[in-house]
């Protein structure tokens, strides 16, 4: 069936918006009516632009309310980046021409061409990376500030590899605007789903098994102290598993529905599958599927995910407040936004060894604390 | 540069109203992000009013194809799935890229179908704004009403579905016209049903939420002769003025009423008599504000005195509702006073 019941998942323009607005000195104007600029404004917790067209600009064109834009924020801004959403793109707006300067990025955007991770890509692509080859170091990626996780992630990753003694070269999407004239050859993710292409991927930082893999293929082409990171992983793995055999001791494990993009909802169904002996009921991811050793399912339709939820029965629920909403009995974590009804000011990670150790301790309480209800 | 188109989009206009419907679903025709932006933002605001039930959205999910060769297939289709889950009526809101590629979308809502089948005017930001969008889904829900018979209640017509204080303003309303003996008929439309929709005509008045919404006041008028008042009460004056005139369009009397609530505002102001001669300033412009007569009212009433050397308050827009939220506001004016 062509339609989607209530949609959880943000459009191409919003991952256009995640990519641009995530470099500090770039201003991001997105080239449509004030529908389309709200909800990225709210969401990705940043300043944004737009040119608000209206009816009028669509009938007799919107070049003048481009230009108009464009030339007042200039001189606030080291560049520009204009997203293309639904109705410029249809309307076939010419506007490299009408913007006239080779200095403005355009990403071809529109909320019709698929998904929030298609527009980050395409956003992605038109970054003015150089690589030059003589930048030591490496770039992170995957970081996308609509990640609840994204400030946390890029901390924890930054820390892991200074411990191994490699410096940071580009984060993307978040760094300063100038550190694309520096990208390194190597790279390495905060969240596969969202990879780069930029530099050469040596693996994710996601879970202890994909930290000792990465910062071992990372040695093979940088000097570094790759047995510091896995020994801190060593020891992660050790308080995990002390903490989850006491929650053992006492309890069952948890029956666990998982939904998230692909994965962050593949790392949490191992985490609690690997260390918490838990049975895991169904996988939804809102983003396409790749390879791995569960069977998931792709939807971003909530009628779909209340049914694999409903028909299940979990003790554990894994995902957004929208699949909170739905489970309201379930305990009940959150790694995918939106998160709303709590409070979280910290910048958490996901991705490193704090990130596996603070999703573990989030699922050992929310359980723990099911169990004190019963 | 123009900043000034910030009004928001039809859609969510609509969206306001139609997801109030309880046993309604609402299609949206158009790309799934439309969809997802508006239901994230309803799930954000259902929490914060403590709502965790989770609005019934359906979008079409137009894709590039679709795009291209036009989309009416793609409504009929899900209008056709949605019908299969037995919703009591369903409303068929346009995005701007629909517009824009000339889907004709109220022929494929005029298809015979097994319920109400209603398109609302939207068609996004080609369609208007914020506001636009919520009077259109007012007007149209109304075609599923009839006029069955004499209700003494009243209407509260146009209840903002997002305002976060949304519930407080109900019942402050609920109790000022308690006073005149009557209670409130249907919240159109807030938690209702489809039936109690078709109820709507039935009211004795329709109370408007704001005098934006007088063109639907009109409507409703012509349609079942329900006289209406133009706003919930605001200000101490206004919510006077308020009771004298539900009294007056109700036949009723007003007079022991006005005096009950007159003695509840003198008592609800006495506990705020320290705000007298303190001093306060609300920003640059407030004054040419057209909420500042009811500011003034407050500041005159509790002595108090405005200047750009006092205390900064934010300026209260909108202005809340009855007594009781002139009550709420002092509170937070002595919050900041004594901070």
């Amino acid at each position: 069936m062509p339609d989607c019941s209530n949609p959880l998942w943000p459009c191409a323009m919003t991952g256009a918006a995640a990519c641009m607005a995530g470099f500090e000195g770039m201003g991001v104007i997105i080239h449509g009516s004030s529908g389309c600029y709200f909800y990225p404004a709210t969401l990705l917790h940043t300043l944004l632009h737009s040119t608000f067209i209206s009816e009028e600009d669509v009938i007799f064109g919107s070049e003048k309310r481009i230009v108009e834009t464009i030339d007042e924020l200039s001189p606030r801004y080291e560049r520009l980046a204009v997203l293309l959403t639904c109705v410029p793109a249809v309307t076939g707006d010419d506007l490299k021409r009408m913007i006239g300067r080779d200095d403005v990025i355009i990403v071809d955007s529109p909320g019709f061409a698929g998904s929030f991770e298609e527009g980050y890509t395409r956003a992605v692509s038109q970054l003015p990376c150089i690589t030059t080859g003589d930048v030591p170091g490496v770039n992170i990626d995957g970081l996308s500030l609509a990640d609840p996780f994204c400030h946390g992630n890029a901390i924890e990753i930054e820390r892991l590899l200074g411990k191994a003694g490699v410096r940071v070269a580009t984060r993307f999407c978040l760094d300063r605007l100038d550190a694309l004239g520096h990208c390194a050859d190597n790279t390495v993710g905060a969240n596969p789903d969202l990879q780069s292409g930029k530099g050469r991927y040596l693996g994710s930082m996601l879970g202890l098994d994909n930290i000792r893999q990465t910062v071992t293929e990372l040695a093979r082409y940088n000097p570094l102290d790759a047995d510091a990171v896995c020994r801190e992983a060593d020891m992660a793995e050790e308080r995990l598993a002390a903490a989850c055999d006491k929650y053992l001791r006492r309890y069952e494990p948890p029956s666990v529905a998982v939904s998230g993009n692909f994965s962050y909802a593949v790392f949490a169904a191992g985490m609690i599958e690997r260390y918490l002996d838990g049975a895991i009921c169904t996988i939804a991811s809102r983003n396409a599927v790749g390879p791995s050793p569960y069977n998931v399912v792709q939807t971003d339709d909530l009628d779909v995910i209340t049914g694999l939820i409903s028909s299940n029965d979990p003790d554990l629920v894994v995902g957004s407040s929208f699949e909170r909403s739905v489970a309201p009995g379930c305990a009940f974590v959150g790694i995918i936004p939106p998160l709303r009804g709590q409070v979280r000011l910290r910048a958490q990670p996901l991705a490193g060894t704090e990130g596996a150790l603070n999703f573990m301790e989030q699922v050992l309480n929310a359980c723990i604390d099911r169990q004190k209800r019963k | 540069m123009n900043t000034s188109r910030t009004e928001g989009c039809t859609l969510t206009g609509a969206l306001s109203v139609t997801t109030a419907v309880r046993d309604g679903v609402t299609v949206i025709h158009g790309p799934k992000g439309c969809a997802h932006h508006n239901f994230s933002l309803f799930h954000a605001t259902r929490i914060d009013n403590e709502c965790f039930s989770v609005p019934r959205i359906v979008s079409t999910g137009l894709l590039e194809d679709d795009i291209i060769f036009g989309g009416e297939e793609a409504l009929e289709q899900t209008i056709r799935a949605v019908i299969q889950r037995r919703p009591a009526s369903v409303y068929v809101l346009s995005t701007c890229v629909v517009e824009t590629i000339g889907d004709d979308v109220r022929s494929v809502c005029e298809k015979i179908w097994d319920v109400p089948v209603l398109h609302i005017p939207t068609a996004g930001f080609l369609g208007g704004v914020f506001r636009t969008g919520y009077v259109n889904a007012l007007m149209a829900l109304s075609v599923l009403a009839k006029k069955t018979g004499d209700s003494p209640g009243v209407n509260l017509v146009g209840e903002k579905n997002l305002e976060f204080e949304v519930d407080q303003h109900f019942m402050e309303v609920s109790r000022l016209i308690s006073l005149l003996g009557t209670d409130v008929h249907i919240r159109y439309v807030r938690d209702a049903s489809t039936a109690d929709i078709g109820r709507l005509g039935n009211a004795s008045l329709n109370i408007l939420r704001e005098p934006a919404l007088e063109p639907v006041g009109r409507h409703f008028e012509s349609s079942f002769r329900t006289p209406w008042i133009s706003s919930f009460p605001v200000g101490l004056y206004g919510t006077i003025r308020f009771l004298e005139e539900t009294a007056e369009k109700l036949g009723a009397g007003s007079n022991a009423a006005v005096e009950e609530e007159l003695k509840f505002q003198r008592e609800m102001m006495e506990r705020f008599s320290d705000l007298e001669c303190r001093t306060v300033w609300f920003g640059e412009g407030f004054e040419s504000s057209p909420g500042f007569p009811l500011v003034e009212e407050l500041i005159t009433e509790l002595d108090m005195a405005l200047d750009e050397r006092g205390t900064s308050l934010t300026f209260p827009d909108p202005f809340p509702v009855g007594t009781a939220g002139i009550s709420r506001l002092l509170h937070r004016w002595r919050r900041r006073c004594n901070a």
